[in-house]
Order: structure tokens, then sequence, then C-alpha cells
């Protein structure tokens, strides 16, 4: 990496790392440290490509997104984050404000797998079509679907409460409380 | 609510808490990635004597093999420019600002004596990087990262905003207002949304007479000084749609269409006043008082949409110098937002969003300074006399043609 080339890494960083971190947390379900840790792994990674790069920030994105997944594969048995408060399952759906409503639902998030939080987040907070993220995670669309629904599903039995909300609560069924279906990734 | 919106909510809630990676972040990471290559040099050198272990080991020199690249994703590192289109048709963008929209404005009469100036937007769609025209709304203000625009009907003032995901063009979430909402503005950070009130449509025009020197009249659609019939302001939570309306008590000083925005901190709102001098601007706290000017934020220009930088420590303020020539150039002062002194000149007639600490997208002029002034968006770079040409010239409309030209509606990445 030539000096122009290490002035470009250092103005993306600076202008992108803030935005890029904010996702890594989001999938290392709320980890800062682990974020910290898998950012940085991305952009080492980036780095080595910078000249062939057309699109850092895309490209930094999708590092981002299959390592964690990878990492999953790798690690699965201690995939699950120690969280200070399990939720309640015996608290009143009513007497749940919508801030108390989002702590719950931060909890569960943190006891997902890593692929089930990867593909809520692309497509709850990237908001990116099914196709897409099956692109994004080299997997098929029908996998997005089915790990989609069952992320959902889960979150309704780690976090009882959310069985109260929406429409959507009739599909709430009891799920294994682990998901040790492969994963496909083809890096 | 249900579980999908509570998840995209709490998702949202937890990204906006996450503190930057703080400064020198870049130079962290390359240093790391300089460990890292050199232990693995070592575990080559090492690895010499054995040609089965080199080979085991080269590969590694050339970590990630993620060279798969989404397509149709915007490049949010560079510039994206199209000097040859106005009104622009593909996206233009420049480090973190990116022209998220542009609305044309047409004068639609509806009595003999009454019209009202209906803005139609053109939306910038992420996935395929085109602006495509949406006449469903009479305001859209769009939201930090590009997901989400807050939007109003065409019918003002309105009873609801609308949430717009950009990505799929459809309405997520309607947020309910008793009060008649005619602008609307985010927080710097997104997380907020100020909806500027009105009893009447803020876009009414009425026909007025103007009598020139030489004794002839004309009638042209003109706003009415003086009777804005502004309210108030909502402060809304986007994550929840929760708020309050705060009243503001009627201003003579002030346009018919004089939205709300907020400062940096997001802790105040302001709005421009007519006076003495060009965009002047008063504070308001969040109840609705009138309040000072943070203190960074006192020497700016309510008329400049670029503000302060994003770190700070910048102001960017209005047009301070022209020199002729073929075309002409012009300069607008960069200053030190509390002390008010200028730091420098960059170019650019009317700066209007930082696309990161050091250089703004501008309208610039392409023509000299006894020509009728035509400008173009233009990226400029404080210390360099460079303008990089980010879109076509934008044309005056021809004479008799109701439509306005366009606006940029700019948003950070």
């Amino acid at each position: 990496m030539d000096a122009e080339a290490q002035d470009s890494f250092r103005e993306f960083v600076e202008n992108r790392s803030s935005a890029l971190l904010k996702t890594a947390v989001l999938l290392t379900g709320g980890d800062r440290h682990a974020a910290e840790d898998l950012l940085q792994n991305a952009l080492i990674k980036a780095a080595g490509h910078w000249y062939r790069i057309d699109e850092p920030e895309a490209y930094v994105r999708q590092i981002l997104y299959r390592q964690q997944v990878s990492r999953w594969r790798l690690k699965w048995r201690r995939r699950e984050l120690t969280v200070a408060e399990p939720p309640e399952p015996g608290a009143n759906p009513d007497a749940a404000s919508a801030a108390e409503l989002r702590l719950l639902m931060r909890g569960a998030l943190a006891r997902l797998t890593a692929r089930q939080r990867t593909v809520l987040v692309l497509r709850y907070f990237e908001d990116l079509p099914e196709a897409d993220v099956a692109r994004i995670l080299g997997c098929s669309v029908g996998t997005v679907r089915s790990t989609t629904h069952r992320s959902l599903a889960r979150l309704r039995t780690l976090a009882p409460e959310l069985t109260a909300l929406g429409p959507q609560a009739a599909d709430a069924r009891p799920q294994p409380s682990r998901d040790f279906s492969p994963v496909e990734v083809r890096p | 609510m249900n579980v999908e919106e509570l998840l995209r909510d709490s998702l949202c809630e937890l990204a906006a808490e996450q503190r930057p990676a703080g400064p020198g972040y870049a130079d962290r990471v390359l240093a790391a990635r300089r460990r890292r290559r050199n232990r693995r040099l070592a575990s080559v050198v090492a690895a010499t004597a054995a040609v089965v272990a080199v080979a085991v080991a080269v590969p590694l020199l050339d970590p990630g093999k993620e060279t798969v690249r989404p397509a149709g994703v915007l490049d949010k590192g560079g510039v994206h420019a199209h000097p040859d289109q106005s009104p622009p048709r593909d996206v233009i963008a420049a480090g973190q600002a990116v022209l998220a929209a542009y609305y044309r404005a047409e004068v639609e009469p509806q009595t003999d004596k009454r019209a009202v100036s209906q803005r139609t937007y053109w939306l910038l769609d992420p996935k395929t990087g085109k602006y495509e025209k949406d006449s469903r709304w009479s305001f859209v203000a769009v939201a930090p990262g590009l997901k989400t625009a807050a939007v109003l009907e065409r019918s003002l003032p309105a009873q609801r905003i609308g949430l717009l995901d950009l990505t799929t063009g459809e309405v997520e979430r309607w947020i309910p207002v008793e009060r008649g909402v005619g602008g609307l503005a985010f927080s710097y950070d997104g997380s907020r949304l100020v909806a500027t009130t009105y009893d009447e449509n803020p876009d009414l025009r009425i026909k007025q007479k103007l009598i020139d020197l030489n004794e002839k009249e004309t009638w042209m659609w003109g706003t009415e000084f003086g009777e804005s019939s502004r309210s108030g302001f909502y402060d809304l939570d986007v994550a929840s749609g929760e708020g309050h309306w705060s009243p503001v008590a009627p201003d003579r000083s002030i346009g018919s269409r004089q939205d709300f925005e907020f400062s940096r901190a997001g802790d105040r709102v302001y709005s421009q006043v007519i006076g003495a001098g060009d965009g002047l601007q008063q504070f308001y706290r969040l109840d609705g008082a009138k309040a000072a000017a943070p203190a960074n934020e006192k020497g700016l220009r309510s008329d400049v949409p670029a503000r302060l930088s994003p770190n700070g420590s910048l102001a960017a303020l209005g047009l301070t110098k022209e020199v002729n020539g073929k075309p002409g150039k012009s300069y607008s002062s960069i200053r030190d937002p509390r002390t008010g002194k200028e730091i420098t000149k960059v170019r650019g007639a009317h700066l209007l969003a930082w696309a990161d600490d050091r250089r703004l997208i501008a309208w610039e002029r392409v023509t000299g300074l006894n020509e009728t002034y035509r400008p173009q968006l233009v990226l400029v770079t404080i210390g360099s006399d460079k303008v990089v040409p980010l879109s076509g010239v934008r044309e005056e409309p021809a004479k008799g043609v109701d439509w306005d030209t366009w606006e940029p509606v700019f948003a950070r990445r």
C-alpha cells in the first residue's frame, strides 16, 4: 500500500467507520468489543485489496456479514452471548412500554445465533430484499426466507412479551433452543 | 406495532447509541495490518526449508477472498459526478454527502386569485442509483443513511407523516398528528424529526400586480409576506413516533413557509427570519420559547445549508468574493464557528453540504460576472482552487413556464 492508497484508505475509514461500526455492533448483538474486532478484521482485509476495490463500503460490508456468519460456523458452540439480565417470561405484556419492549428485543437479539442475527440485520436494518441478502451471504433465497421466519419466531420464544404484538403474533411457535442447521457459506 | 417494527426500531436505537471509533482509527487498523503481515512473513521465512510449508503459507499473504461485489450498491467512499445531467438522472455524491432527492415546484391555480406552489420530488433509488419521480408527496425530508424519508402527502397541511422506505418505495409507518404539518427536518443523527405546523397551506400564492418602471402592469403569483400561518412544531422520536407539540408565537418577520430545523446538538430548533441582513436565524427551545443561539451556531446563516462541518470545527458561510473571468469564480467564507473569524475562503457561490471536513458540495457559476448567473453543482476543497463539476448546468425555466428550476435535497450517507 503506497502513501496515496493509505490516504484514500484513511479518508474512507474516517468517513465511514462510524456507520460500519454500528452495523458491526448489531451483528454481534450489542457486543462492542467483538464488533470492533470484526470491523478491524474486515478493514484489514479490505486494505489488502485497496487498489482493486471499486466500492469500498459495499466490499467491507460484505466481508463483515460473511465473516460473522463464517465465524459462527467455526465457533457455534460458543456462540451464545451471556447477557446480564435474561428476559422475564412472566411479565405482563400490557404493562411493557415501547422502551421496555425495545430492551427486551435487544436481550433476545443478543441470544440469537450469529447467522440468525445477521439475516435480521440485513433484512430489517439494512432493509435489503431477500434476493440481495441471499447474494451477500452466498445462500439461496429460500434459506434467507426460512432463516428470517425462524429467527422472528425465536425472538418471540426468547421474549414471550413480543408475542402480544401485532398480527404476526399467531405465527409464534415454540422453536428448538438452538439451531444446528448447516450454513451455506461460499466465501 | 408488530415484532418486525419493534425489531427495526430496536436495531436503529442500538445503532444510534454507538459512539464513533475515535480519532486515529484508520492508523490503528493499518498498524494492526502491518503487525499481522510481519507475523505472516516471519512464518513464511521460517518455513522456506520445506516447500510444502511455503505453499501453505503463501496464500496467507493475500488475506480475504471475498471479491464478490454486490451490484447496484452505491460507492460510498467516492465521488459520483454527472456533469452532463441537469436535472440529474444518476446519483450525485461526494464523501458523505449524497444528493438524496431534488424537487421542482409548479404553481397550480385554485381560483382566479389563489394558487398553490406544488412540489414534485424525484427520489434516489438506492438500489439502482437513479432518481425516480414520486408524485405522491408534497414534502420530503431524507434521514441520514438514505434508508428512510419522512414524507407529507399532496394536500397541506397534512394530518399524518409517512416514514417512507426508500428501498421499497413503500410507507413503513404513518405518524398521525393532530395539528397540520407543512414541513419536516431530521435531527443530525436522524433519530428525531421536527415537523413545522401551519394552519393553512404554507405554499399558498396570491395573484399580485407589479408595476414596472415604464408603468407597465404585470400579474404574478407571489407570497404574502408577514402572513404566515405557522403555529409551532412537533418534536418527534422517529423510532416510536412519539413526541410533543410546542406552540410558537406568530411572527411577522417570517415568510409564509418558514420551517424549523434542529440545531446540531438537537436541543434547539431554528428558522430563518427576515430582517436587516440576509440569512438571519432565530433559535427556540424545544418548548417553543425563543432562545439564544448555541455558541457554535451563533455565526451561521440560515440561508447557507452546509452549516457546521462534520467534526464541528468549521462553519460554512456565504459568498464573500467574486472574480471575473470565463467563467467567473466565486468564493465563500469558512469561519471558526465560535469566534466568527474567517479562517479561509473556499470556491463556491452557495455552500450546500459538507462531503467531509475539507470538501463541500456547492453551486458555482459557469458564467462570467456580467452574464446571467447559471450554476452547476461542484465539489470544492478547502485550500484548493480546483472545482470538480458534479451536475450539469442549472437553467432558469423559460418565460411563461410555471415550473421552477430544480432544487437539491442532500443527506448524509
